[in-house]
């Protein structure tokens, strides 16, 4: 039952919340430069549009173009489910860990990246080689920032490392989580191939990854994909605030009532982080790409000097 | 943590600020940007004093870490950064160029050091993980860190700020291992600092002047 | 029961024996190449059930039988040589290692042999083979140090013969020449250490007790035997001769090499180090971790540097050498500190990442084989589009591909978790050392993960997709049926192994139970085959089965959903987006080098890249061509054993002059001197 529950939920929630997230940070880039923008919904509508178009497919490619949409979007998905929104409905066990997310979203980048090299364009190469680097560099400082958490907790599960956060208090004001937490959020940056690191607003040359990977795709697979990376953006959000700013402290009571409550105040964590990322977001300038392994090594460092503090402190678990 | 009480947990907070802030100065090239980062250290510093301040004042009734807080924020925080974005104002050079090293190695340097001070630290006889908790090693890495600062900058105000970040580095040591200092002593450093300060001030508008550059370097054409 | 099974293990060690003969009756009377073709497929059949029968013994020996089988013991009027075989679990554990390759490799081989239609003696080939696989059977289960040590020394000339064995070839008779160097080196420093350990102990028998040896010699003895068995595993900086060895051999070789020849090294540590001398120092460790980590990641930066198929999977096997000792070491350190429970976990995640490297290199250098017997070329750079032509082919080359960069559902993400769990583990207060390394070497195990994937999307990418970039690559067939098959099974085991991941570590539990002394089983639950229970270490579980029904439901329902909202799928074939020039061909493609071009230049400092442009033509601004080329400067080989070799030389020469006169009479006085020397040693010592 409680499995069922949970699987409801979590499935409802990303899926619901994941193209509202990107609307609001499309939002917030329009109103800074003082443009009205599309409405914050406008991604439904583009998702459905897209499912109802003809799909234009290159004669070069094989099954693997065809497979891969779906790969990633299940992927993606997987990965939410394993990522709880609100520990007031966990099952007994969760199949799977923070390793095991990111490994699922590996398979995931790994059929995205092939797929774009499977059309034999140039666009596609380069979007592939680019993430290919960006991921290599980008992931010993999401494994390190996870297992500094999760050295806390004594536990590598998801769940048990937000029911811990739990007990800390306040996070942003503990010396280890709040490292972890500006490590995590240069890691959301990049993973989401938000402005310092890519640029999904263009399909330039010179800024694409992201969407030069899936420049040849139209149609169902378009709609896919895209839905498949506001999930994932989903996931590295709801992992952000669920460490960093946990809610279910605040309300003791477990039942539907407290559910419901829970997932609001969720609800309104995810929409504040969405607006510090607008706001990030206008705020930085598109580094070049050799500049991005500084960032990464910018977020190992914060995310190992909260792993020093975590040893320092003596190894407290609590 | 829950056992622990809040303010304890923010000092430590306030430790590992501090540790990051002088990353982030490490980290950066542009003169006023060291000039805003030691600004942001020192009031994190005395963030720190005015928690300690408080704590002393309601268990003890002692309010001399209250006054170190004030002087802190009078001269670290506004004084001496203030008077060096006036020199900064008055010389050609505002962005550094060339380093010892490149950034990213000095910054993974800068974290070689933090581990590096746990490691010895631990080693040490009479400090027990108590004293190492109150986050003594994030204080002895920002010494250390200052120094780093100070051999891989070439130009004059890059010496200012790391001697200045050293200095913040022995205060905190000191307020967090001894959880006070004779006030006395905090004087004594103050004064000494101001006059350093103001030297170099000096100096480095006359090097700029002279050489028409502040690169440090420079001064070796001054031996005979 | 034990004697049954002894027989059984028997029965397949004599089929070896007898396809040997056979392969050696064929090679002897050189009939014509069509009974030669069939004797060849009649051993590779024998072997086949060989290692059918041998794989089975073993894992029965495992799971059913307690007391190590005494397989053969003959002792001869000579001291010390007596041939000594045991089947203990770990030994058993690695034969079934081998069985399993084995079986694949002898399947594929019968397709794959028929490329040296008349120009080869495949009689010659068949002998080295099943020598090579006997030798290797012999190391695993000797029972005392010279017995080990002559197999040890047979596998290693066997496999040098099969190296060099298409010697036309220049490159390949130089690539034998460094392989047989460095591993003679190797065998040296084993030789003083098994010596040295007689010299305490008085006895080769490995089940001999050490603790007569003093501290000291242990600490030498662990240090003679990290090098030799390092380099007989290609650990860093000892890798030299793997990335010129395994290109040169045949496929089927080099996956018999690269899958368990350099996991006789792990064998070897395991057995040597952790079983018979005992891990004393925890720094033993530490050296093992440490070696690791640095094997891993330069491994893994060096594998995505490399363009000729098979260097780039020998250069990856350096790196998954790594990982097993990441795995291995943090269980020295664990068992050096009596923490039995971490060290056998530890033990059991470097020894399935044995096993599971096994299959997928193997798998891996099975399909290199298939590509150069399609298209006659290792060099990623003329390949491309091969998923049309080898469909087959390219599914099980993306299995292997998945499985070693450690994705779920496959069995490399298995033991990479378990190395995880086991750094977590490690990782108590007060060691502050050793909780730094442990936190980098799982730093150090997500780079290696991210950057396997990288470069296995460039070699499955540029050589199986897009458009084909030479004559060769565009009319490229399919392999036969048989070296299909080879590879299937492996593919079908790794993605087994992956969703039942239990069955194995079950296995391995028993496996390290016996050597470490510690069992994980309290820490697993759940059934023997049920998939439902998922793979727990302490808190921590994993159910990969359940992620791949979670994955196959949402495919289905976005699928279902699709087809609802949206109507009937319609396609439509166009040309890919070309910017309106019309001229994408596949030259215009990104090329392997591109793509890796990025990390190149990330990570300059450590490739050192050279690049060259040549123009050709009567001026610089009229060229006719431009030649383009870039290399990547292979630090160890350049700095590191380029000035030990020169100064070899150097001394060489001089002592060419000065001692190596040529004069009988100098030689003369040598002996003389020596035969001297000797006589006033024995009189004082």
């Amino acid at each position: 039952m409680n499995n069922i529950v949970y699987l409801l939920v979590q499935l409802l929630v990303i899926l619901l919340v994941a193209p509202f997230v990107n609307g609001l940070i499309k939002k917030v880039k329009a109103l800074s430069q003082k443009r009205k923008g599309a409405s914050v919904f406008q991604m439904y509508f583009d998702l459905y549009k897209l499912v109802k178009k003809k799909t234009v497919v290159s004669n070069v490619s094989s099954w693997i173009f065809h497979v891969t949409p779906y790969i990633v979007f299940a992927t993606a998905m997987a990965a939410a489910l394993l990522v709880p929104v609100s520990t007031k409905i966990l099952p007994p066990q969760i199949p799977g860990d923070f390793i095991m997310v990111v490994s699922i979203l590996a398979l995931g980048r790994f059929f995205l990246m092939i797929a774009a090299l499977d059309t034999a364009s140039t666009f596609g190469g380069m979007g592939s080689s680019r993430e290919a680097m960006i991921s290599a560099l980008i992931e010993p400082s999401i494994l390190i920032s996870m297992f500094t958490v999760a050295l806390i907790s004594r536990s590598t599960s998801l769940p048990q490392i937000m029911e811990t956060v739990q007990k800390v208090g306040i996070p942003l004001a503990h010396p280890v989580y709040i490292m972890v937490g500006l490590a995590l959020l240069i890691i959301i940056l990049a993973e989401t191939c938000r402005i310092p690191v890519d640029d999904p607003a263009t399909h330039l040359e010179l800024t694409m990854v992201h969407e030069a990977m899936i420049l040849e795709y139209s149609g169902r697979h378009l709609a896919l994909l895209e839905y498949g990376a506001a999930v994932k953006q989903l996931v590295f959000m709801t992992l952000f605030v669920n460490i960093l700013i946990p809610q279910d402290q605040l309300i003791g009571v477990i039942g539907l009532g407290a559910l419901i409550l829970s997932l609001l105040i969720y609800l309104l964590k995810v929409i504040l982080l969405a607006l510090v990322m607008g706001i990030i977001e206008v705020n930085t300038v598109k580094l070049k790409l050799f500049s991005i392994p500084n960032l990464a090594a910018l977020s190992f460092i914060l995310a190992f000097l909260g792993v020093l503090q975590f040893l320092i402190l003596g190894g407290k678990h609590v | 943590m829950s056992n622990l009480a809040v303010n304890s947990n923010l000092l430590e907070t306030l430790s590992v600020l501090i540790l990051l802030s002088s990353f982030v100065l490490m980290a950066s090239k542009r003169i006023n940007s060291y000039i805003k980062t030691f600004r942001i250290q020192s009031f994190l510093i005395a963030l720190a004093a005015g928690i300690m301040g408080l704590r002393s004042l309601i268990s003890e009734g002692r309010w001399d870490f209250l006054v170190v807080c004030l002087l802190i924020m009078i001269f670290k925080v506004l004084y001496i950064p203030n008077m060096l974005s006036k020199t900064y104002k008055n010389v050609s050079y505002k962005v550094e160029k060339d380093f010892i090293l490149n950034i990213p190695i000095l910054v993974l340097l800068c974290c070689g050091l933090v581990v590096f001070s746990y490691f010895t630290l631990t080693g040490v006889d009479g400090l027990s993980q108590d004293v190492l908790n109150l986050q003594l090693v994030n204080a002895v890495s920002v010494i250390w860190i200052g120094l780093l600062f100070m051999i891989s900058r070439k130009k004059a105000i890059g010496q200012i700020i790391g001697f200045l970040v050293i200095e913040n580095g022995l205060y905190i040591t000191a307020m967090y291992s001894t959880q006070e200092m004779p006030f006395i002593v905090d004087l004594g450093i103050f004064i000494d600092l101001l006059t350093f300060v103001l030297i170099m001030g000096v100096m480095t508008f006359r090097i700029n002047e002279k050489f028409e550059s502040i690169d440090t370097d420079q001064l070796n054409n001054l031996k005979g | 029961m034990e004697q049954y099974l002894r027989n059984l293990f028997l029965m397949s060690v004599l089929l070896y024996v007898l396809g040997a003969a056979a392969s050696a009756l064929i090679y002897f009377f050189k009939k014509p190449y069509k009974t030669s073709m069939t004797g060849s497929v009649m051993v590779n059949a024998v072997c086949i059930v060989a290692s059918g029968l041998g794989g089975a013994a073993s894992a029965a020996k495992i799971l059913l039988a307690v007391n190590s089988l005494k397989l053969i013991n003959l002792s001869s009027t000579i001291p010390f040589i007596s041939l000594e075989m045991n089947l203990d679990n770990l030994s058993a554990y690695f034969v079934l290692a081998l069985s399993v390759l084995v079986f694949c490799v002898s399947l594929y081989s019968i397709g794959y042999l028929s490329h040296y239609n008349g120009k080869r003696n495949i009689g010659l080939f068949n002998l080295l083979y099943t020598l090579f696989i006997l030798a290797m059977i012999g190391v695993l289960t000797s029972a005392n140090t010279v017995c080990f040590y002559i197999f040890w020394e047979a596998m290693s000339l066997l496999s040098y013969f099969l190296v060099v064995f298409e010697s036309e070839k220049e490159e390949n008779t130089k690539a034998g020449t460094v392989y047989i160097v460095m591993t003679h080196i190797a065998t040296a420093l084993l030789l003083i250490g098994f010596i040295i350990i007689y010299s305490y102990t008085k006895s080769f028998a490995l089940s001999a007790n050490t603790a007569a040896i003093p501290g000291m010699a242990k600490n030498i003895v662990f240090i003679l035997f990290l090098i030799g068995f390092g380099t007989k595993a290609g650990i860093i900086p000892l890798h030299i001769w793997l990335p010129h060895a395994h290109p040169a051999a045949p496929s089927n070789v080099s996956a018999l090499m690269s899958g368990i020849m350099i996991k006789t090294a792990i064998y070897g540590l395991v057995r040597f180090v952790l079983c018979y001398l005992g891990v004393q120092n925890t720094w033993w460790g530490v050296v093992i971790l440490i070696l690791g980590i640095l094997s891993a990641v330069l491994g893994v930066a060096y594998t995505s540097m490399e363009h000729n198929v098979k260097r780039l999977l020998a250069f990856c096997s350096v790196e998954n050498i790594g990982i097993i000792l990441i795995g291995l070491g943090v269980s020295f350190i664990a068992f050096a500190l009596h923490h039995q429970i971490i060290g056998s976990l530890a033990l059991t995640a470097a020894l399935l990442h044995t096993f599971n490297h096994t299959l997928f290199k193997g798998g891996l250098f099975l399909g290199a084989g298939a590509i150069q017997y399609a298209t006659h070329t290792k060099n990623i750079e003329d390949l491309g589009g091969l998923i049309k032509t080898m469909p087959l082919t390219a599914l099980f080359f993306l299995c292997f591909s998945l499985a070693i960069s450690a994705i779920v559902p496959f069995n490399g993400f298995i033991s990479e978790w378990l190395t995880y769990q086991s750094l977590f583990a490690s990782i108590l207060p007060g060691h502050i050392g050793l909780n730094f390394l442990a936190v980098l070497a799982a730093a150090a195990l997500a780079l290696t993960g991210a950057m396997a994937a990288a470069a296995f999307v460039k070699l499955f990418g540029i050589s199986f997709l897009g458009l084909p970039r030479s004559e060769q690559a565009a009319k490229a067939q399919d392999v036969p049926a048989t070296m299909m098959i080879g590879m299937g099974i492996l593919a079908a085991l790794c993605l087994g192994i992956g969703l039942f991941p239990l069955t194995m570590i079950k296995l391995l539990d028993k496996v390290v139970f016996s050597v470490g002394g510690g069992s994980i089983s309290g820490q697993l639950r759940g059934g023997f085959l049920l998939a439902y229970y998922p793979l727990t270490i302490s808190v921590n579980s994993i159910s990969p089965l359940t992620f791949m029904l979670a994955l196959g439901v949402i495919i289905l329902l976005a699928f279902i959903v699709i087809r609802i909202v949206g109507g009937k799928y319609i396609e439509r074939r166009y040309g890919t987006w070309d910017c309106g020039f019309e001229a994408l061909n596949s030259r215009t493609q990104y090329s392997a080098t591109g793509f890796s071009k990025p990390i190149k230049i990330v990570f300059r400092a450590l490739f050192r890249p050279i690049r060259k442009t040549i123009v050709e033509g009567d001026s610089q601004y009229h060229p006719e061509a431009i030649i383009y080329s870039t290399t990547v400067t292979s630090i160890f080989e350049d700095y590191l054993y380029e000035p030990v070799y020169r100064a070899l030389l150097r001394f060489s020469r001089r002592t060419k002059f000065r001692v190596q006169t040529g004069s009988i009479h100098n030689y003369l006085f040598y002996i003389f001197a020596l035969v001297l020397l000797l006589m006033l040693y024995n009189r004082f010592a």
